[in-house]
């Protein structure tokens, strides 16, 4: 063979193979490219606050829901976003909001507050308003890999300022180049050779076929890659479009574990404002986090950060893009960022781990992580933060003091709207900021005797043989059934009580009158009642279930006593009230659902036994939190060798439930009066609660009863009380102190006809 | 001009119902077509509820419902709020629900008779809807009972 002709096919060798892979590469860019979505997370907001005269809403929360809301405290003028409070008044700058149910647009308010109430709420004229929302706090969001969020913009709206400071400090010759700068490049082969390493010389266009092609490695053939990637993404798509994808593309920043991508969440993050009304200044810093968010983040940064905005500006000023009079006026400008530290993906992960679970059952993951949905769902944000407090600093106060045992122990909370069924705070463990496991939701642990008021519902929903003063007989219970071992349940106290009404019998949460009760009525019965009552998991019937020998989570717990609270109307709990497309368009709603699970009188019966719980009964301490007006309706819940403590109540507004033990289960000395009680009495009293008042159902009456001996009292008996009764199931009998009076009325009697007689006498009658 | 026109409107409102309590031999008809008193004290759930009317008259089930629920927050032992929830859903076609909205309605509805006649009613149409003819009749029955 010629040597020419081995030349030429040494070259086809190389040749072939280079244009075959170049060929591949190209197919990549156009299709990667073309087909280009930015992934953009869920996005998942709190309830709005909804203002209206007679809200009862303290002035301190309203100014921490603003805050929340990223308004500032000081007027600023054509820009919304601010707030200014002179006493119990508040003049706002709502932002607008796209809403499920439409836009509602920026506007002035003013809004007045009167002892915890809001007294009235005007327009900037002065005009009473009947209503009015705030935007929803942003709660977190659902994102894709690496928990990358970004807020996407257009180019239109990018200030032009911020586009001539990228191409000032990135890429001068942005616009010219074919997607690559020779002299750059001979500049990073020179500082190779010269044993720099390899670095610099990319262009805008590089920088992003790296971000979205590449992986980090710094080698030549890797450099080789991106460079004909680049001219090739330069051959196909125009320096627009290019440069609106840089922009939103590039990482500029790491809020804990969530990644900020592009200038329109940074402007967010950094500012809190959106990309439109971003300054010189402001716009100098985003481009001066290109080079490295993390060495010049102007949180922890501040020097650093300022010297390399002012790099910007100089150069921007060499390139004549900034006059001097904007140079000097952006130079002195401070730098003005948000304060940390941010909300990473979610300040509640708790509450967002229910919503997701919820959100799976109707969505695909991937939708959810990359379509950008609006998630509405109905966390409370005080509600949350009472919850979170309460939780938090009981827990570490109980360990502290060493109460039960050692440091470690864990709590949950649940706390919902007994009407709507809207769960508005949710709290899996002392550590709200931790996203792993959510004892809310995924820890199942013996409920104890939260479980007894299905066995008191199924005794009352009998009239004819049970009444809240039937007497139960609380003496020595044993249960035998076949194979297996006998079944004798204590009472907390060790002792046996005799006959006690019913409603003490709950009330003391006494456990042999209530196993007796329970097993006389029919485990199965009782059973049965609980999953009526919204417990879906199923339950084993053994007679121990009847004490809470079974095992739900405090979610579980929760729609369980929401049907109690709501007077016998299941209400599936509900994280989520409605879900859009980024663009706001209504995809679904998840509307009020109710279902009559049992009639109005039991119930209401039931809620009465339960408020003398605390009135009379092992919640007797809540009065250290709530005033009894309140008439909170509550069970306690201690199981076996205390190694679990629940409280389940609620008050006009809100039902709460509280678990409190060890993740392993050990033995404590827990009480759900002496560990979980507190914890709710805190989070309660911190949401100024509504006293709980249940009308009255038509087949209910109260009647008079000496508590003695349940049987009907007069009005000269003594301790007299008030009790409902299902019509026609109140006692006959008269106590015997009634049959005092009436004697004594007999006694008086005659006496009182002689003086009758005298007086008519007297008158001449 | 428009507001002259309101005016009448309403002037004219008036002289069609008197507010005169019924003579005792009037027919039942006259008392039942005596317009239902307000929704709501609030005026925040006034303006809500003016909201859900006009989306339920204009269509908008779904809006209408999630308006009324917003009411609902503000007031939620309203028996007229839930009794306007419940003819939503039964315009929504959603039977079941319309019926037990309206048992709850009944539930916070103390002793007006007339809307519980009303609730009634609506429980007599969501169950001739679903094929209850037997019930349907009940239901009526009993909203007849109430209106006397």
């Amino acid at each position: 063979m010629r040597p020419g002709r081995l030349l030429w096919w040494a070259m086809l060798l190389v040749l072939l193979p280079a244009a075959a892979y170049t060929l591949y590469l190209d197919w990549r860019v156009r299709d990667e490219f073309e087909g280009r979505r930015f992934s953009l997370p869920a996005r998942i907001y709190a309830r709005p606050l909804e203002l209206h005269a007679g809200l009862r809403l303290p002035a301190a929360a309203l100014e921490q829901e603003l805050r929340d809301l990223g308004y500032r405290a000081s007027p600023l003028d054509a820009e919304w976003g601010w707030y200014t409070r002179n006493g119990d008044s508040f003049d706002i700058a709502v932002r607008a909001f796209m809403f499920w149910d439409g836009p509602q647009p920026a506007r002035r308010l003013r809004v007045s507050v009167d002892g915890g109430t809001v007294a009235a709420l005007r327009d900037a004229q002065g005009a009473n308003l009947d209503l009015a929302r705030l935007e929803p706090l942003l709660i977190g969001g659902i994102y894709p890999a690496n928990n990358e969020d970004r807020v996407l913009v257009r180019l239109n709206d990018v200030p032009k300022h911020l586009v001539d400071a990228l191409i000032a400090i990135e890429d001068r010759k942005y616009f010219s180049h074919a997607g690559f700068d020779p002299r750059a490049i001979a500049r990073a082969l020179y500082s190779m050779v010269s044993g720099k390493g390899i670095q610099g010389g990319s262009t805008l266009t590089q920088q992003l076929v790296k971000n979205f092609f590449l992986t980090r490695e710094r080698t030549l053939s890797r450099k080789l890659t991106e460079l004909v990637m680049a001219v090739l993404l330069e051959m196909h798509f125009d320096k627009q479009e290019i440069l609106e994808t840089y922009l939103n593309e590039i990482y500029l920043g790491q809020d804990r574990d969530r990644a900020v991508h592009g200038i329109g969440l940074a402007a967010q993050y950094y500012f809190g404002k959106p990309i439109q009304d971003v300054s010189v200044a402001e716009g100098a810093l985003l481009v001066a986090l290109v080079k490295g968010p993390a060495v010049y983040d102007p949180r922890r940064h501040p020097e650093r950060a300022l010297e390399r905005r002012n790099l910007v500006l100089r150069e921007m000023r060499e390139l004549g893009s900034l006059d001097v009079a904007q140079y000097s006026r952006a130079r002195a400008e401070k730098l003005l960022v948000n304060p940390g530290p941010g909300r990473g993906t979610s300040p509640h992960p708790a509450f967002l781990q229910l919503v997701h679970t919820q959100l799976r059952r109707d969505y695909a993951d991937a939708d959810l992580r990359s379509e950008g949905l609006r998630i509405f769902t109905t966390l409370d944000p005080r509600a949350q933060r009472a919850a979170e407090r309460a939780v938090a600093g009981r827990l570490a106060q109980f360990d502290r003091d060493k109460r039960f045992g050692d440091a470690g122990l864990e709590g949950a909370a649940v706390v919902t709207d007994p009407q709507s069924g809207e769960v508005q705070a949710l709290v899996g463990g002392r550590d709200p900021r931790y996203r792993g496991f959510n004892r809310a939701l995924d820890a199942a642990r013996p409920v104890g005797s939260l479980l007894k008021p299905a066995i008191y519902l199924t005794a009352l929903a009998e009239p004819s043989r049970y009444t809240l003063v039937t007497p139960l007989d609380d003496g020595p219970f044993v249960w035998s059934s076949r194979g297996a071992p006998d079944w004798i349940p204590e009472n907390y106290d060790k002792e046996y009580h005799g006959e006690v009404p019913l409603r003490m019998a709950l009330a003391l949460s006494y456990n042999a009158a209530s196993a007796r009760l329970g097993t006389t009525l029919g485990v199965q019965r009782v059973l049965d009642n609980v999953k009526r009552l919204g417990v879906e998991r199923p339950v084993q019937p053994f007679a121990s279930s009847l004490l809470g020998a079974v095992s739900f989570s405090p979610l579980e717990v929760a729609q369980m006593y929401q049907t109690i609270a709501s007077g016998g109307f299941r209400t599936p709990l509900r994280a989520i009230r409605e879900v859009t497309t980024q663009e706001g368009q209504p995809l679904k709603r998840y509307p009020l659902a109710v279902e009559q699970a049992f009639a109005a009188e039991p119930i209401y019966l039931l809620t009465f036994a339960m408020q003398d719980v605390v009135r009379e009964g092992t919640a007797r301490s809540l009065r250290n939190w709530l005033p009894p007006e309140t008439a909170v309706a509550a069970k306690t819940g201690t199981t076996d060798e205390q190694r679990d403590a629940w409280f389940a109540g609620f008050t006009g507004g809100r039902l709460g439930i509280v678990w409190v033990g060890y993740d392993d289960n050990r033995a404590a000395q827990l009480t759900g009066a002496g560990a979980a009680l507190p914890i709710w009495g805190e989070m309660m009293a911190a949401l100024d609660p509504e006293p709980l008042a249940v009308p009255r159902p038509d087949g209910v009456e109260l009647v008079s009863i000496d508590p003695a001996n349940g049987l009907r009292g007069g009005l000269l008996c003594p301790g007299t009380i008030e009790v409902p009764f299902i019509k026609g199931s109140a006692p006959e009998a008269r106590s015997p102190c009634t049959g005092a009076i009436d004697s004594a009325i007999q006694a008086v009697e005659p006496a009182l006809g002689r003086a009758k007689s005298w007086l008519d006498r007297l008158l001449g009658r | 001009m428009k507001r002259s026109v309101a005016l009448a409107a309403l002037v004219a409102g008036c002289a069609g119902v008197p507010d005169i309590p019924p003579p005792p031999g009037a027919p039942v008809e006259d008392r039942i077509a005596r317009p239902a008193p307000p929704a709501s004290e609030n005026v925040a759930v006034l303006s809500l509820v003016q909201n859900a009317r006009a989306d339920s008259g204009a269509g908008r089930l779904a809006n209408a419902g999630a308006t009324l629920e917003r009411a609902l927050r503000i007031e939620p032992r309203n028996p007229r709020l839930w009794q306007e929830l419940a003819r939503v859903r039964l315009k929504q076609g959603e039977f079941a629900q319309a019926e037990s909205v309206a048992v709850r309605s009944n539930s916070w509805a103390g002793a007006d008779a007339a809307l519980r006649a009303e609730n009634w009613r609506l429980i007599a149409e969501s169950r001739e809807a679903r094929g209850d003819t037997v019930g349907a009749r009940d239901a009526l029955d009993t909203a007849s009972r109430m209106a006397q």
